[in-house]
């Protein structure tokens, strides 16, 4: 019933696509005397027209839900601004020198400012939604302690609901446009056809076209004819429309079916068999990007490691503090961007960082090297123990600095995902980081294989004296190379912000993962990284459907320690005479 | 061959300074006694190390301010509260030990402290064992009743049961279906325990409920998300979350990017608060919902008077993150801690255990957030519930709030209905009659 | 020549050790009945002597076999769980919830006793298999590492794998064993009333005594053929393995001596802490241990110990005094150990007495070529770290400096200064 009663309002809503929001984009009334709306406040208005109705809600608290369903009837498509204000709880009653002889009158609060340590909020009239104004002309504001909000209860709210999701379907956010028509799907409202079809008709975005088409298939689905119940079964099937599997099934249920006809099920069995194998089509799909994604991320922490690990035989157990820098590096970019420069370049804050906290992780990792870790080299265990007091350094030194919350933006390139197919996104930002670490990983066996300071790096750690005798600079390689894997993982920390947290001890958490990539790769060659890190992740996202994440986890590093059971040094064991490796 | 007698000589100072060093230890710094006279000394439990410093920090912060407000306005029976400090540094043991400190060496009248389950049941015994007394400010699972702590944070029913019944109404969005998910420790096991039955009772089908926990630092939660993809795809799904800590960054991150919104299917988490929403990047968890009893963006004038202060407070005292800090629910209760506290040993003219414990039944107290009350037997208080839905502001848009202040009840009538929590008829809880 | 040298030195060695055992198992406890030593602190230290159990066991395999293992902390909660186990069976009804199920099985919503906690209903069992358990866990993961030649750091990373696994299990409530808040609420041991202060008392008495059976056991065992092994084990196990001795079956016993300190340690830790969770065995606190043999002086006995009871008396210290600054104290303690004092504090104050008596520059051992005889040099060391919290840092110096003088002193007045020293403090 009440479905039906807000049609005519629905209409008047896409008819008319004025800006919805409170606030600023209200059309500012140019011209008009500002008596003029005082008066109109002031006469008595005539009842049954809006304008009466308003007073009636402000008036007349025990009418309230009535006086709603009225509003909505009217089919007044100047009250939009009024529902959704109303929803979301910013109409007050406001009692001020604007409010004319009642004493008290409805307002819109726009958007709160913050002035003198108090809210101040600016005030709309509702009919139409403009700004109020002052006696002298100026935009009228009201502390927000002064306002009284207008309350409205469960049922007042369930009304309007509808109308909001209806008027979403013209939203210029697709993923609201999507979640409208799915709303909208979801009640099988036969009289909501039409919004759809006009909707649906201008509509340009596969994946609303989807939904509105499942939405229109769904209406159908509960129509009185069989031939169109069949037929709309068969639809959603051809659009693998996973969001109806619950309600197909049941209709084809073997106790109590909901659908008694023998052709209706025929056709139901057929696009249940068809959405299905889809299901596990597109489950295969999300399973091998998971897997990748992780196994991305598990080889960019890693890679750092290796290189310190397997060149210095140095045990950094701070690598994650490292990439922790990284990460603080990328919030500190972030904040100079959100001070500096305009709003519209602050989505470059995250190329610039992958560089700037390559420098940042990397110029610390050297000054590390040059005071604590060249005292050290031969002594793999006393560096583990050094460098794991200097993580307990740098984590505090962070939560001084910072304190323990902090936040990273995704900028908005990297926001959602790609919708491959109906129900499968792979997100952005996990393709960026897989993209991020094939770029590293080729960058850095290129520096290794094809540079001269690659070849002096593989040169000192082979035979350092002899390197030596040859005019390397073996201090400063040493220097450059723990400074490469810090800074490596610098930019895995910069990475990471997109998908995690920032915070003092981030580090901790991948710790104990990075060092399994790498005893498992063998510190022989940096191929053996990339298998693992991939072999691992993957391993681990095929797992965890089946045991739950903890098992999976620890099954994982079971079948690890198994592993090295076999291959004591990896799959790419260092090659050499020495007898502790 | 001299080698072994500086050795020797060695050892033997060795000897001598380790046993001064424990003989020393083992002596408390003598308290000077005419300060003793003026001051009354309260204890701060609460771990401003490790994994925990993230959220107990800011109640170490709000507890401190609310002594300087109280001593501001002369102390409590002629006498300044003086806190004591000390860092439990999220290591459960020590938790234990510090709070026998407090008790035993600074002889502190009354504690603040703890934030997590297990460390509340650490020092519990302490506690119980000295008959002395402990305000705790989280919201928690119930299911205890202790004659020795005050419990300020919400009960099951003052937080789970009323975000469940939002969901389930027409006004909430009318959703059928749910998905518990949370962190793998006491609370949301038992929270999830109590939501489940109470589902049940609602005649929610149990294939309805689904129910999943991950580890503590948990970061990867593509799978998860997944599996929700596919529980919600029927619509009307939503899911409660009793996710701790850093882990909510990224669930909600992949949730978002996954293509899941709050129109689709909500998220109502139980541990998600401004303090953690400060570290979050706002954008992803617009719309979805949180259940407490107190948010900073309440539009009261006591609120607003609390938020300035505590706003001052932080800049005043150079504290991390300065006047960009924010109050939040466990804040609000940390802060009714102390006042209740001051407030009932005023009324017992007494600083006694015993005395300001019976003094503190019944007491109200003008919280932040409006009026609550401390319960006449049961040491829980009376507190309103609210639901907010998450701005991008990080602060919270209350959407319902309940009519009046919520009784607290520490056992929940959907898993335990024969039992209670009585400090004055009954020793603590008992087995109520006729079941 | 050498010989008689030694043996005297090991005369006094033991003399002086036990003195201080006979001062923590006698003279504490007496104070403490007469409330002179806390109730408090009497605690604290029965704890710490149980961690000092547990680095006496990273001292063997790690200071002297050269082995260093990640996860001791794993089998010192091994040993806690058992025990703690038992005592939460005891405590029966008297539990929050009144069932006879442990509470956290009550919100767990199981209804029946797992199979494997029946076991420990009896004390005799439980205590057999808080031994038996981490021992063979030791056994069945050292066969597998050692037979296949994993060493050095690959050894450690595993380790630190197999703590990390065996954390997350400890942390899953579907593991029975109480998930991230352990087992905690205990009330009695044998009958015993916990929370009475004289069953305080006799746990530390026994945890002394142990320390002290543990601490002679150790010597013996490294002045044994089989020690010289050991040592050779770390200094060049290859040419061992060369020489014919089979060096795994060495290794591996090396490991579950360690294993069982470590849990012998966690047994009685539990009954006097009063809770027992998965933190005390996370990634973190194996190499917390670790830190205590390294601070104290790896490859001494004397050093590990008081390694353990100094870190923690910092630890206890700073959190109270200082709060937040502990985890920059123990950092710059780790860096501090590791670049200048390899040796630990031990050996440190060795090689500073050297100096200052102008004594022959003998060589000084490489860490990991520690010898024993530096030992007692290195006991006292230690307290400089013990010392370094407390205020108690100038006077103990005073005296080390006033004491520097006398180099010739016989053991007899050492004793006796040791022992007036303590008067003095007392």
């Amino acid at each position: 019933m009440l479905r039906l009663s807000i049609l005519p309002y629905l209409g008047a809503v896409l008819m008319s696509l004025a800006p919805l929001r409170a606030g600023a984009d209200a059309p500012a009334e140019a011209g008009r005397p500002a008596s003029t709306a005082r008066d109109s406040a002031q006469r008595r208005p005539a009842p049954g027209t809006p304008q009466a109705l308003l007073d009636t809600l402000l008036f007349n608290p025990d009418t309230r839900t009535e006086t709603v369903t009225a509003l909505l009837a009217s089919g007044e498509a100047g009250l939009q601004g009024l529902f959704q204000n109303l929803f979301k709880g910013n109409v007050y009653e406001y009692a001020g020198p604007e409010s004319g002889a009642a004493g008290r009158m409805l307002v819109i609060g726009g958007a709160e400012e913050e002035r003198d340590n108090e809210t101040w909020v600016p005030l709309l009239r509702v009919l139409p939604m403009e700004p109020l104004k002052t006696a002298t002309g100026g935009p009228a504001y009201a502390k927000l302690v002064d306002l009284v909000e207008l309350e409205t209860d469960r049922e007042v709210r369930a009304m309007i609901q509808p109308v909001l999701t209806a008027m979403d379907l013209k939203s210029p956010d697709r993923l609201k446009r999507k979640s409208a028509a799915l709303a909208l799907g979801e009640t099988g409202d036969a009289a909501l056809t039409p919004l759809l079809k006009t909707a649906r008709a201008s509509e340009t975005d596969a994946g609303v076209i989807q939904l509105m088409d499942e939405a229109l298939a769904r209406i159908d689905l509960k129509s009185a004819d069989p031939a169109a119940r069949a037929e709309a079964a068969a639809r959603l099937g051809a659009i693998h429309s996973v969001n109806v599997l619950p309600e197909l099934k049941a209709m084809v249920a073997t106790d109590n079916p909901a659908e008694a006809d023998p052709r209706v099920r025929k056709s139901v069995d057929k696009a249940i068999h068809n959405i299905e194998s889809f299901q596990s089509f597109t489950g295969a799909v999300q399973n091998v990007f998971t897997g990748l994604s992780l196994g991305s991320i598990l080889i960019l922490m890693a890679l750092g490691l290796a290189i310190i690990f397997g060149l210095m035989g140095v045990i950094n157990m701070a690598h994650g503090e490292f990439m922790m820098i990284g990460a603080y590096a990328t919030f500190l970019i972030q904040g100079a961007f959100q001070k500096y420069l305009p709003a519209s370049c602050f989505d470059w804050f995250l190329p610039l960082s992958l560089p700037l906290s390559f420098l940042a992780a990397g110029g610390v990792g050297m000054v590390v090297e040059m005071t604590i870790i060249k005292r050290l080299y031969g002594r793999p265990l006393e560096t583990l123990l050094a460098t794991w007091g200097l993580s307990l350094l740098l984590i505090q030194t962070a939560r001084s600095l910072f304190g323990d919350l902090t936040a990273v933006s995704t900028p908005s390139f990297l926001a959602r995902g790609w919708e491959i197919f109906p129900q499968v996104v792979l997100p952005f930002n996990r393709i960026f980081i897989l993209f991020l670490t094939a770029v590293i990983v080729a960058a850095v066996s290129w520096a290794f294989y094809r540079t001269s300071l690659g070849t002096k790096i593989r040169a000192v750690t082979q035979n350092r004296s002899m390197s030596s005798c040859l005019g390397i600079a073996t201090r400063r390689v040493d220097a450059l190379t723990f400074g490469l894997g810090t800074g490596i993982a610098g930019v895995a920390g910069c990475a990471l912000t997109q998908i995690g947290n920032v915070d003092p001890s981030m580090g901790q958490n991948y710790i104990v993962d990075s060092f399994m990539v790498v005893v498992t790769g063998g510190v022989g060659k940096l191929a053996g990284t990339v298998i693992s890190g991939m072999g691992i992740g993957t391993l681990n996202k095929f797992l965890e459907p089946f045991l739950q994440s903890v098992y999976a986890k620890v099954v994982l590093l079971g079948l690890v320690i198994l592993f090295l059971q076999n291959r004591p040094s990896g799959l790419f064991p260092a090659k050499g005479r020495n007898e502790d490796t | 061959m001299n080698q072994s007698h500086n050795i020797l000589h060695a050892a033997r100072k060795g000897l001598g300074a380790l046993a001064l060093g424990l003989a020393a230890y083992s002596y408390a710094p003598a308290e000077t006694p005419v300060k003793a006279q003026e001051i009354v000394k309260v204890g701060i439990l609460h771990s401003l190390s490790g994994t925990m410093a993230i959220s107990e920090v800011s109640l170490k912060d709000v507890v401190t301010m609310a002594v300087e407000e109280i001593n501001a306005k002369g102390g409590v029976n002629g006498k300044k509260i003086e806190t004591v400090v000390v860092d439990p540094a999220s290591d459960w043991d020590l938790f234990a030990e510090k709070a026998k400190q407090l008790v035993s060496v600074d002889k502190v009248a009354v504690t603040f402290g703890c934030w997590t389950s297990v460390s509340r049941k650490s020092v519990l015994p302490v506690y119980e064992g000295a008959d002395a007394l402990l305000f705790y400010p989280v919201q928690y699972e119930g299911e205890e009743c202790s004659k020795s702590v005050f419990y300020t944070g919400a009960t099951p029913n003052q937080q789970l049961i009323p975000a469940a019944e939002y969901l389930m109404s027409k006004e909430g969005g009318d959703y059928k279906k749910f998905y518990l998910l949370g962190t793998d420790y006491v609370f949301p096991r038992t929270a999830n325990k109590i939501l489940r039955a109470f589902l049940l009772a609602k005649g929610v089908p149990a294939a309805n409920i689904e129910e999943e926990y991950t580890p503590f630092h948990h970061q990867d939660y593509q799978t998860i998300v997944g599996k929700i993809k596919k529980f919600a795809a029927g619509g009307k799904a939503a899911v409660l979350s009793t996710i701790n800590g850093d882990s909510n960054v990224p669930f909600y991150k992949e949730f978002a990017n996954q293509g899941l919104t709050s129109a689709m299917c909500p998220i109502m988490a139980f541990s998600v608060a401004e303090d953690e929403l400060r570290a979050m990047d706002t954008q992803y968890l617009v719309g979805h919902l949180a259940a407490w009893n107190y948010y900073q963006s309440v539009k009261v004038p006591s609120n607003q008077t609390f938020v300035k202060a505590f706003k001052a407070f932080a800049k005043k005292n150079n504290l991390p993150g300065g006047d960009k800090r924010v109050t939040d629910d466990p804040m609000e209760a940390a802060y009714i801690s102390v006042n209740i506290w001051a407030q009932a040993a005023a009324k017992a003219k007494s600083f006694d255990v015993d005395k300001v414990r019976k003094a503190a039944y019944g007491l109200t107290f003008q919280a932040p957030g409006g009026m609550v009350k401390m319960d006449e037997k049961n040491h829980h208080l009376h507190k309103p519930v609210l639901i907010g839905e998450i701005k991008k502001d990080g602060q919270f848009k209350v959407v319902w709030k309940s009519k009046g202040l919520v009784a607290p009840e520490p056992w929940s009538i959907y898993t335990s209905p024969d039992k209670g929590c009585d400090h004055v008829e009954h020793e603590g809880t008992y087995t109520k009659a006729g079941k | 020549m050498k010989t008689p040298r030694v043996f005297g030195l090991f005369a006094r060695r033991e003399r002086t050790a036990l003195v201080l055992a006979g001062l923590a198992i006698v003279v504490v406890p007496i104070l403490n009945a007469f409330g002179v030593v806390s109730d408090l602190n009497l605690n604290l230290m029965g704890r710490w002597f149980c961690f000092a159990l547990a680095a006496l066991g990273i001292d063997l395999i790690w200071g002297y076999t050269g082995i260093m293992s990640l996860c001791q902390a794993v089998f010192f909660c091994l040993g806690g769980y058992c025990i703690g186990m038992h005592m939460l069976l005891k405590t029966g009804t008297k539990s929050v919830y009144g069932s006879s199920l442990p509470d956290f099985m009550v919100w767990n919503q199981v209804k029946a006793l797992p199979w494997f906690w029946e076991p420990f209903r009896h004390f005799p069992v439980a205590l057999a298999l808080a031994l038996a358990v981490p021992v063979a866990f030791a056994f069945v993961f050292g066969f597998f590492a050692f037979r296949s030649r994993i060493k050095g750091v690959y050894f450690s990373i595993i380790t630190q794998a197999l703590a990390l696994a065996m954390w997350l299990i400890f942390l899953r409530n579907e593991t029975m064993l109480g998930g991230t808040n352990g087992l905690t609420d205990f009330k009695t041991l044998l009958g015993f009333q916990l929370s009475d202060p004289s069953s305080k008392r006799w746990l530390y008495v026994l945890t002394a005594v142990i320390l002290a059976l543990a601490y002679f056991g150790a010597r013996y065992m490294v002045g044994s053929k089989l020690g010289k092994v050991l040592v050779a084990i770390r200094d060049s196990e290859h040419r061992l393995r060369f020489t014919g001795f089979p060096v795994t079956r060495y290794k591996l016993f090396a490991f579950c001596v360690a294993a069982l300190l470590a849990a012998i340690g966690g047994i009685l830790y539990v009954p006097q802490t009063g809770i027992i969770t998965p933190g005390r065995m996370d990634v973190k606190s194996s190499l917390e241990m670790i830190v205590w043999a390294a601070v104290g002086g790896r490859g001494t006995l004397g050093g590990p110990i008081l390694g353990a009871i100094g870190v923690s008396l910092a630890y206890s210290f700073l959190t109270s005094h200082f709060p937040g600054s502990w985890s920059y104290f123990l950092g710059i303690l780790f860096i501090t150990v590791v670049l200048f004092f390899p040796e630990g504090a031990v050996g440190a104050l060795a090689k500073l007495k050297l100096r200052r008596g102008k004594a022959k520059p003998a060589p000084i051992p490489e860490a990991s070529h520690a010898s024993q005889s530096d030992d007692d040099a290195r006991l006292s060391g230690t307290v400089l770290a013990a010392g370094a919290g407390t205020a108690l840092t100038a006077s103990a110096e005073t005296t080390l400096t006033a004491n520097a003088a006398t180099t010739n002193a016989s053991a007899a007045s050492a004793t006796v200064e040791a022992t007036a020293v303590l008067k003095e403090s007392v």
